[in-house]
This record gives structure tokens, sequence and C-alpha cells, in this order.
């Protein structure tokens, strides 16, 4: 389709009508508010939030820092990837998840648009990842959690995170026996998704495959939109 | 990797999935998780070595190696002290690199913060205690990691000495399963 295209014909004619908002399109290239192109897989008519959707805001708190984060409270400041997890996760899917959060904090400390970014990873259980849990799995995964743009997000019970997950962002999600595993009483068959958020609180991609795809994609997408 | 061991790795989501079918629609989310290449992207191709940081530890010296190596082929073991089935792999490792390990730079990586959540001594106290006895690095900005992880942890992949990708899986692989996956990588230096 060409929405996009249509849009930028017309931005490209109000350039031309009024110099005055040069400064404004500079900024993301097109008045879409969208920094990168449409994905090849249109996720369009999928139940989650896809390309050029607005990312519907969320208040959860964040147990590390005593704060609850909003997530429209980074608009105009800070571009996101956002994902959902728990830390207890037995098959290695949340570790995978978290690397490429984690990655691409490590690469926008280096590049130095960290102040640029937010990275939120919101768990769907609250009874196990407590605060201390939450804090000894950042060391185990390498988060920096003094960066400051890092956030795990904490719903009160795991009722408000499944309306969050599948009510709000349409992943379903449930809750089971984990029979299958020794050490464990209970899991959460999930979605492992990434959102890439711009800084208007848009969707410029989503990762279905979050935990497989190449983490080099979702650090060169993410840094091509924190840094347009 | 066991066709069993995939199923259970995303049967947390393909559990869900035939409720999810029918809740999202689109594509299908899942294509190609069990396929290496898709994990890997452009780590299929060449790519610039990155130096790790060794360890003094049990089969380990203090140091640096390149991965890939120019010289011969890198296998690389992607594994946490946190990780339960980490523990489990590591008697095939021991075995595969008993059997296979002169012939290619063999190396264990952990990107977890070595230092803060785990000391040294912890790691090197994990490594002892499970049997490790070859070359153990560090990835402390997970880009090794991050260029090579076939899915979760644990985590290998064969990497020939001009940069490619042979072969890489991830859960708990039997030593014959290494193994395998070494020679690939020891065949296709033979072939070019």
């Amino acid at each position: 389709m060409n929405r996009r295209l249509y849009l930028r014909s017309l931005t490209a004619s109000s350039v031309a009508a009024t110099a005055g908002c040069l400064d404004v399109l500079s900024l993301e290239g097109s008045d879409d508010g969208l920094v990168l192109e449409p994905p090849e897989n249109d996720l369009s008519e999928a139940t989650h939030p896809s390309y050029g959707d607005e990312f519907l805001a969320t208040s959860v708190p964040d147990p590390l820092t005593g704060e609850t984060v909003s997530t429209d409270q980074f608009e105009g400041e800070r571009a996101m990837l956002v994902t959902f997890f728990y830390t207890s996760c037995p098959d290695g899917v949340c570790p995978a998840l978290i690397l490429r959060l984690r990655r691409a904090q490590e690469v926008a400390a280096q590049e130095g648009y960290g102040d640029d970014a937010a990275f939120l990873a919101m768990t769907f259980d609250p009874e196990r990842d407590t605060e201390d849990a939450l804090r000894t799995y950042a060391g185990q995964q390498g988060v920096d959690l003094e960066a400051g743009n890092w956030h795990f997000l904490r719903p009160e019970r795991y009722e408000d995170a499944k309306s969050i997950v599948d009510g709000r962002y349409g992943l379903p999600i449930e809750k089971r026996d984990a029979d299958e595993y020794e050490n464990l009483e209970y899991m959460f068959p999930h979605f492992s998704y990434i959102f890439l958020v711009n800084e208007r609180g848009l969707v410029e991609r989503v990762y279905p495959d979050g935990a497989t795809i190449a983490t080099s994609k979702v650090v060169e997408d993410f840094e091509t939109v924190v840094t347009a | 990797m066991r066709r069993r061991d995939v199923l259970a790795g995303i049967g947390s989501l393909s559990v869900i999935g035939t409720a999810g079918a029918l809740a999202i629609r689109g594509p299908p989310s899942f294509d190609g998780t069990d396929d290496p290449k898709n994990s890997n992207g452009s780590a299929s191709t060449a790519t610039d070595p990155i130096t790790i940081e060794t360890v003094d530890a049990p089969g380990s010296e203090a140091g640096e190696v390149r991965v890939p190596a120019p010289d011969r082929a890198t296998f690389v073991d992607f594994f946490g002290t946190w990780c339960p089935p980490c523990i489990e792999q590591m008697p095939a490792l021991a075995e595969a690199n008993d059997r296979i390990g002169d012939d290619v730079l063999f190396l264990s990586a952990t990107s977890e913060a070595v230092g803060s959540s785990v000391s040294e001594k912890e790691l090197v106290g994990w490594w002892d205690e499970h049997g490790g006895n070859w070359l153990l690095g560090l990835d402390p900005t997970a880009e090794l990691t991050a260029r090579y992880l076939a899915g979760g942890y644990p985590s290998a992949v064969v990497i020939d000495a001009d940069g490619r990708v042979q072969w890489s899986d991830s859960g708990v692989k039997t030593a014959d399963e290494l193994v395998a996956g070494i020679e690939r990588a020891i065949e296709a230096e033979a072939d070019a």
C-alpha cells in the first residue's frame, strides 16, 4: 500500500510550501513519523501492534528503581525495545530475548546514544520474579542496570500481566503446570516478541521471532531509528 | 540437536500456538526457529574476528584468543553458571574435547557479568566442579554471543577458518553431535 508514499508526496509539497517545517522533517525523514521502511512481512492484520501503529501505553512498576514506568513516558526522548519474559523460562528463549536488548544496550553505550534509548523487559511472573530475582537475573544476563535506560517491569499479579500482554498487546499467554521440568512447578507458554518503538511512540518493527532473529539485525534497526 | 529438544525449546510456544494461531493472524511467527542459519543471519558469512579474553582455570590460561581462529576451525560452547542445562552439557563437552579438541580451537564462553553478578573465582569454581578442562573465555559485551548464539543456552557453534558457520545448535547435545558438527567444519576446510 501506499499510505506512506502518499504521505511522503504530501510531505514533499509541504516542504516546498513552508520552508519552516524543514527542521521538523529532517528529524524523521518523512512525516508519517516512521524511520524504517515497511517490513517484508506485513503483520498489519495481526492482533498485536505492528508497523506504524501506536504502541499503547501501559504503566507498570519497575521494582529495581522503585518508580512506575509508563511506556509512553519516553515519547519525544527515547526509542524503545520492549519484550516480555520471565526469569524461570526453562528453555532458553527468554535469555535469548534479553540478549538482544542487552546487546543493543551495550552498543548504545559504545556509540553514545544510551540516553536516547530505553529497554523495557516485562515479566509476567511477578510471583517468582521479585526485585531480588530480577536483580540477579540482570547480572546473569549482563544487563547494565546503572546505565539508567533499562527497566524491568513487574505487574502486581499474573492476571495483570496477562491483561497487558494478551489484552493490551495481543500476544496470547497462559500459565500451566510444568510437568516436563523437574525443578519447575509452573510455566508460561508465551510468544517471544520484541517491539521496536520510536520516540514518537510508533511501532517501527515487530520481531515475532525475537529469540532467534539475528541480534545484529535488531541492533542495526534500533540504531537507525534512534539516530534518525 | 535432537528434534525432541527443538520441540521442547519452542514447546512453550507451539503449545499455545494452537490457540495463538487463531488469535494472532498474519504469517506464521515461528518459521525457522530450529534453523541455525536463521538464527545466525549474517554470521554465516565471514566477519571480523572478535578478541576474547580467556581466564586462568583448569585447562585454560589467562590470555586472549581470536574467534574465529585464523588457522583452524573454532568450536564455541555458550553457557552461563546460572543455567542448569549448561551443567548437564559439560560431560559431553569434555568427551568431545578429548576426542577432537586438539584439531580445533575449543572454547566455552559466558556473557554473564563476571566480576559483579558472579566473581571470577565463582566462575572458575563452577568450571572445576563440572569438569571443565579446556579454554574458558569471557564475552562481557556479548558481542560473540550475539553473533553466534543459536537460540537458548547452552548453545554451540562451529566456525571454519574462513569465518563461515558450519554448524550451530542449541540445547543439550551429545558428544557425538558435537563431534559431528566439528568434523563438518574440518571437512569443509579440507575441501576448500
